[in-house]
């Protein structure tokens, strides 16, 4: 691992494990609903001290807003994302291991979703199930899991031929249990590195969203923020430079993190 | 006599307006020596399939086709109906007939004359059957007789009131060639992207993504006009975009409130543009909450009040407007002068009498503080009604209503609403077209049914209001068809079947170097054939 690598990749982690918190303590740390219109509009930042970032143009604190929308990004990625490396690990492991009939309609049903942009389906699956956290995280993940569940595909091609698989089949193991407690194991570290990338993706992915109106209107998101901030551009551009930071920021960390933990495992994999 | 004061009083703030302004740039406002020859540039956002203005009836396709092809007559300030085709029009006693003298000498671009009938042919073929606002209007409009060519008598089957008639006309008056027209499907004859009028423009050149073309009418009837060469329309869907043309000078004008409200302000500050508010009275829109009263808290009247005490319209005006609307005492806008009252019951922004009537209709606060949970749909088409519903969300909740805010796309929304009645609360947006049974006692008509939308798909169905709406649209007497319609905002404001909460007009924006911009109730979309640019 590189000495860059090894600083981005704890720069990643520190902004990371900060959002984290903010998450966690929202609550606490802006009390109350940040979507409730609390001062007078557009107050520009620390004009007013119980406004620190100023107001939005409906008078809401902006702090606020972006306190609890890095709850909304962060639960909505990081679940789409789960569900995506799930739904990947499913489709990849049985189609990989099973081959045959099985791998060539899992490809196919892959390849066709693949074939549609990832966020045109989203959009699609958002505007059908109504706009509301669970239908983002349902759109996402299943808008965006077939590069995940090729690459487990593709580990466990290789695994499979492996010695100690051998060794389980001759052993008279059965071959589910051999598919998910054998081989996938070793197809795994690939896996954990496209987290990064996958959350990233859920992240901007939710924001786009939220920006085309397509969120649980009843919470406050960064995509949100950005949507309404548009407006103002002219006038107050920091109401859409804000929150468009905070999903560069919470994007890049995930990214810059997910990248050192690929490094830190390839490593461990030549050793 | 109310009409005639406002009137003295319209006059008279006119007058006042034009010393100021001669003060103010140091030239007289009036009797400026007209420049002819210019071209006009303006902001479009959409483009349309079909702009004829016989077969859609809306604000977007008369803002460029109201040049090309003319109604019989137009909205005037001062006169409130102004002469165009018709130079005439006089009701029958019995109200079954009404006879339109029509101008002369007038012809068609394609060199043809106007004759009674077109019109006959535009009423009977194209307003009644095919217009979105015709069909209602000219329901029980039997035939249109020609005795001459420049006489078209309307025969109706049932009583019909000539102020309706009257009120309708220029929305709904659009009349085409017949012999352009006739035998062909009117639907999708090829004019209908081109039309060909009477009016002080010819259509010129469509390119789709760019610009509309309109050329001037040198043979136009009202000799001397139009004053400008042509007006171009650049289709610019994006505000900000429209905001900065002005201001380099590339566009003249937007109109319908193009630019973002926030930016209101900081045009008007710069020299050389002004913002105008006047010149949509005739296009006034409401901001409503509509209610579902199937549900049984709703149809409760108690809880009706107390939403409507519950709710700050001021709040509205203020921050989702940025001051640019008015909040509204009942359903019929008080820039509609004729009709309008404010006689009616009021409501007060008052938390704590909304508490009170919570309370006494049976619905306490529970342990959470909670008293009820509702559903709110905020129509999706204009930031103001979605912003209005996130106000709307606040201000329940702080007497103890849980709101949730359920979003869709606009057509999403009108089919839950107005089709599948799935809403407990709902922000709409209907439009004011200058006479209540036009475009108002829809909404308050019970019986209608489910699917036909921007209209009273709320489950509230009161006798007294059906037959007080029968009366009127059946009353031939002027002044007495006021007075029900008097009666009919009384009845609103004390049932409170839906809640009118702002109404607002739209705005323009416009360089000084255009002049007569605004100087009638529907400015953007009449002929503009008196305007002209000091270049």
């Amino acid at each position: 691992m590189t000495r860059l690598t090894l600083i981005t990749g704890l720069i990643g982690t520190v902004i990371l494990a900060a959002l984290i918190l903010i998450a966690l303590f929202a609550q606490q740390i802006a009390p109350g609903d940040p979507l409730q219109m609390v001062g007078r509009p557009l107050l520009s930042p620390f004009a007013d001290p119980r406004f620190p970032l100023g107001t939005t143009q409906l008078g809401r604190d902006v702090w606020a807003g972006l306190v609890h929308g890095a709850r909304v990004s962060l639960t909505v990625s990081a679940t789409a994302a789960a569900a995506v490396i799930l739904i990947g690990i499913l489709v990849g492991t049985l189609s990989g291991f099973l081959g045959g009939y099985v791998d060539d309609v899992l490809m196919r049903i892959t390849e066709a979703v693949q074939s549609i942009p990832a966020f045109l389906l989203a959009l699609a699956l958002v505007s059908v199930l109504g706009a509301s956290v669970t239908s983002v995280v349902v759109a996402i993940a299943l808008s965006s899991w077939p590069p995940s569940a090729r690459l487990v595909r593709a580990e466990v091609l290789r695994v499979r031929t492996l010695d100690y698989v051998d060794a389980a089949r001759v052993a008279g193991r059965s071959p589910l249990a051999i598919a998910f407690l054998e081989v996938l194991p070793g197809a795994l570290q690939p896996v954990v590195a496209l987290i990064g990338i996958t959350v990233g993706e859920a992240i901007l992915v939710e924001s786009a969203l939220a920006f085309l109106g397509l969120s649980d209107p009843n919470l406050q998101s960064w995509g949100l923020m950005v949507a309404s901030g548009r407006a103002t551009l002219r006038v107050a551009p920091l109401l859409v430079i804000l929150p468009g930071l905070a999903i560069a920021l919470a994007s890049l960390s995930v990214s810059l993190a997910g990248d050192a933990l690929a490094a830190r495992l390839s490593e461990g994999r030549r050793a | 006599m109310a009409n005639k004061f406002c009137r003295h009083l319209r006059v008279g703030l006119a007058g006042g307006l034009i010393i100021v302004l001669a003060l103010v740039t140091g030239k007289p406002a009036f009797a400026e020596k007209v420049k002819r020859g210019a071209t006009f540039t303006v902001a479009s956002d959409t483009e349309y399939r079909s702009i004829n203005p016989a077969i859609v009836a809306s604000n977007g396709v008369f803002f460029i086709a109201s040049k090309i092809v003319e109604p019989l007559a137009e909205m005037d300030y001062e006169t409130g109906l102004r002469p165009v085709l018709a130079t005439k029009w006089q009701g029958s006693k019995d109200g079954l007939s009404i006879t339109f003298t029509l101008r002369k000498g007038v012809t068609w671009h394609d060199g043809k004359p106007f004759t009674s009938a077109d019109v006959a042919f535009s009423a009977m073929k194209v307003w009644k059957p095919l217009q979105n606002l015709g069909r209602t209007i000219f329901a029980n409009l039997e035939s249109v007789d020609t005795p001459d060519k420049s006489t078209a008598v309307f025969r109706f089957s049932k009583p019909t009131p000539l102020q309706l008639i009257e009120n309708a006309l220029p929305a709904v008056s659009a009349v085409l060639p017949k012999h352009r027209y006739e035998g062909t499907d009117i639907k999708n004859n090829p004019l209908n992207a081109a039309p060909i009028g009477t009016g002080p423009f010819t259509f010129g050149e469509h390119k789709p993504g760019e610009f509309y073309r309109l050329d001037r009418n040198p043979n136009y009837w009202d000799k001397g006009k139009p004053y400008l060469d042509r007006i171009v329309y650049r289709v610019m869907p994006d505000a900000g975009a429209k905001a900065a043309a002005l201001e380099t000078g590339d566009i003249q004008l937007t109109a319908f409130s193009a630019v973002p409200l926030i930016e209101m302000a900081r045009l008007d500050a710069i020299k050389g543009i002004s913002v105008i508010r006047g010149g949509y009275e005739g296009i006034t829109y409401h901001i409503v909450l509509e209610i579902n009263h199937r549900r049984k808290e709703l149809a409760n009247p108690l809880v009706r009040q107390a939403l409507r005490h519950a709710i700050d319209s001021k709040f509205i005006v203020d921050v989702v407007f940025l001051g640019f609307a008015n909040a509204s005492t009942g359903p019929v806008p008080s820039t509609a002068t004729d009709f309008y009252t404010k006689d009616v019951p009021m409501y007060a922004f008052d938390t704590n009498r909304a508490e009170e009537l919570l309370d006494k209709a049976g619905y306490p606060r529970d342990a959470d503080g909670k008293r009820f949970s509702l559903k709110l749909r905020p129509a999706p088409w204009f930031q103001m009604t979605r912003d209005t519903g996130d106000y709307v969300r606040q201000a329940l909740q702080k007497v103890g209503i849980d709101v949730k805010l359920v979003t869709a796309d606009p057509g999403g929304h009108i089919r839950a609403v107005y089709k599948e009645h799935d809403f407990d609360l709902s922000i709409g947006s209907p439009v004011w077209r200058n006479d209540p049974a036009i475009s108002t006692t829809i909404l308050f008509q019970g019986g209608l049914p489910a699917g036909v939308p921007f209209a009273n798909q709320y489950g509230y169905d009161d006798q007294e209001m059906n037959s007080l709406i029968a009366r009127a649209a059946r009353e031939l007497n002027r002044n007495a068809r006021i007075k029900l319609y008097h009666d009919f905002q009384r009845k609103v404001t004390e049932d409170l079947p839906i809640l009118n909460l702002v109404d607002f007009t739209f705005i323009t924006v416009a360089r000084d170097e255009v002049r007569n911009v605004s100087n009638n109730p529907r400015w953007a979309t009449s002929s503009w054939a008196d305007t002209w640019i000091d270049q």
